[in-house]
């Protein structure tokens, strides 16, 4: 047995074929997804499957067939102000949770898990209906603006983010903080001084998190929105579902815009893959 | 650092609350805006629910669907976890490459997915080519359940891989040294093993997962629209559509109220799984 590898469970030859049969399973897809991307459109919606030429010009038209340009900047600009917000206070809240007993600190810790599993619909209905009447009752057009958007998603986003900060602040041992409290420094000192330095890689999964909940959402955007004010993710839904009317249904370009809109997030995951990894399993750890 | 506890009850208590007040009105396009005066109508949202509307086959549905995806899911992801969980060749990209289709966006997903099911698309191209027919209703007729029962599993797999290699990760070399010298065959050592090593991560992924495709709403919604053919009139896109389509915003919420009675049952299970405390001095409270 000397030199085996005993945390290979598998033989050798069926771990081998399970890898590429996976890897196919994997990557056909999203090959597809590429190769079509730049497919002409009349070639896609003609059934073939291999294009007749190369038409890397789909990536310039698309932008004009979909609102892609403002509704990328859109995306971006709602998605990355609610998480840059839901971390700042997160990590406030997350360092009271770990640090401090106080009555209702478990229903608290309770909740921050349940939300993962509450439906987005559950909370999007009282949501719109405010944001509706803020006009009746304050004068305040909030529906179609970014700010409406922002704030809806901050709903989702500040839960998870403090969940995840949560799970990061108990992993720093409290001695350090000990320390910095007999040296003088204030309870806000030792956060801002020991802790929010020791933690930057939570804040990093954190972050990411809480960006993927503004970028990735539709269903919210769907109904917050105005025309001006859509994300990339609901032009692309808008887009997939009026393309069928068309004479020649543009799914090239469709496709094109579906790779611009994960590209950013597949690089995210690759760059953060360490970190990032741990915190989807931080949902789970166990007791 | 208060100013976030208390930030974090506002946007989410609030609307909690809301959800559930709105159940009890009659809430449409016209009282909307004015919903401080909207009549309360009592149970009447909540049994027109159960009763008369599509709700009953949608959570059927959304029942199965969760359960199903789960269930293919699973032997799936255990097997990723166990192929890249010892020395292989190039280990951290294939790691990598498992995770992509979890990653790129729902949204993307469903796009790619709505093209490929057309009739003339990939997907009917191998069937056929396979002797398998194919389908032309891969969108809009029975077979899009299955369509969103394929897509759905192609797109969250990768999280139960991520539950089980985690929790492998755990498991001492020891264990499998002491089960090589009893000479026990590979599957013997996943059956006595890795599975009995697992229980714990994996059952609160399992629970975890089948929440998360409950709840799914982007991929039903990107792949066939709303409103939604009936075999895929899953809960959440029905409760889209009941509230901001046909405006009956009082009847949507008393519906996803009662979804949420009902996930309340896996999700208690969660609850107790996961480690929600960690301060040393009440770990046994």
């Amino acid at each position: 047995m000397s030199g085996r590898d005993a945390q290979a469970v598998l033989p050798a030859r069926l771990n081998g074929v399970l890898i590429a049969l996976l890897l196919a399973f994997v990557l056909v897809p999203v090959l597809f997804m590429v190769l079509m991307s730049v497919t002409p459109d009349a070639d896609i919606a003609g059934g073939t499957l291999w294009p007749s030429h190369l038409a890397f010009d789909n990536y310039a038209r698309m932008w004009d067939t979909v609102a892609l340009g403002s509704g990328l900047v859109n995306s971006l600009v709602v998605a990355l102000v609610s998480a840059v917000v839901a971390v700042v206070f997160a990590v406030g809240a997350a360092y009271c949770l770990t640090r401090f007993t106080f009555v209702g600190r478990r229903p608290y810790l309770a909740v921050l898990v349940f939300l993962q599993s509450v439906p987005q619909v559950l909370l999007l209905l009282p949501l719109f209906m405010v944001f509706s009447s803020a006009t009746t009752y304050l004068g305040l057009p909030l529906v179609g603006t970014r700010l409406a958007l922002i704030l809806a998603y901050l709903t989702f986003a500040l839960p998870l983010a403090t969940w995840v900060m949560v799970t990061y602040f108990r992993k720093i041992p409290e001695s350090l903080e000990e320390a910095g409290l007999l040296d003088g420094l204030t309870r806000f000192g030792t956060l801002w001084r020991i802790v929010v330095p020791l933690s930057w890689p939570g804040m990093v999964v954190a972050l990411v998190f809480a960006f993927l909940v503004g970028w990735n959402d539709v269903v919210i955007a769907s109904v917050m929105t105005h025309p001006d004010t859509r994300t990339a993710a609901v032009d692309l839904q808008v887009f997939g579902q009026s393309i069928e009317g068309g004479a020649i249904p543009q799914y090239g370009q469709l496709m094109g815009a579906s790779v611009l809109c994960s590209v950013p997030v597949v690089l995210l995951y690759l760059l953060f893959q360490r970190y990032l990894v741990s915190g989807l399993a931080a949902g789970a750890e166990k007791g | 650092m208060l100013p976030g506890l208390a930030l974090l009850g506002l946007v989410v208590a609030l609307p909690f609350l809301l959800a559930v007040w709105m159940g009890f009105i009659d809430l449409d396009q016209y009282t909307l805006r004015d919903w401080l005066g909207a009549p309360f109508i009592g149970l009447a949202n909540f049994v027109e629910a159960l009763t008369t509307s599509s709700m009953p086959h949608s959570l059927w549905l959304s029942v199965s669907f969760a359960l199903l995806t789960t269930a293919i899911a699973t032997p799936i992801g255990l097997l990723a976890a166990l192929t890249v969980n010892g020395r292989v060749p190039a280990r951290g990209l294939v790691r990598s490459l498992y995770l992509v289709p979890y990653v790129i966006p729902q949204f993307a997903t469903g796009s790619l997915w709505q093209v490929l099911l057309q009739p003339d698309g990939a997907v009917n191209k191998v069937l056929r080519a396979l002797g398998l027919g194919g389908s032309n209703e891969w969108l809009i007729g029975p077979p899009a359940f299955w369509a969103l029962v394929a897509v759905d599993v192609w797109a969250s797999w990768a999280f139960i891989y991520l539950m089980a290699l985690s929790g492998l990760q755990t498991i001492s070399t020891e264990l499998y040294e002491a089960a090589d010298l009893d000479g026990v065959s590979w599957w013997q050592k996943v059956r006595y093993v890795v599975l009995p090593q697992l229980r714990g991560p994996l059952s609160l992924g399992l629970i975890l997962s089948t929440l998360q495709h409950f709840n799914n709403f982007t991929l039903p919604f990107v792949l066939f629209g709303s409103p939604a053919p009936e075999a895929v009139n899953v809960l959440p896109v029905n409760i889209y559509q009941t509230s901001f389509q046909v405006f009956r915003f009082g009847l949507g919420a008393a519906m996803s109220v009662l979804a949420l009675i009902i996930l309340a049952i896996p999700a208690w299970l969660y609850l107790r799984g996961v480690r929600l405390d960690a301060k040393p001095e009440e770990a046994g409270a």
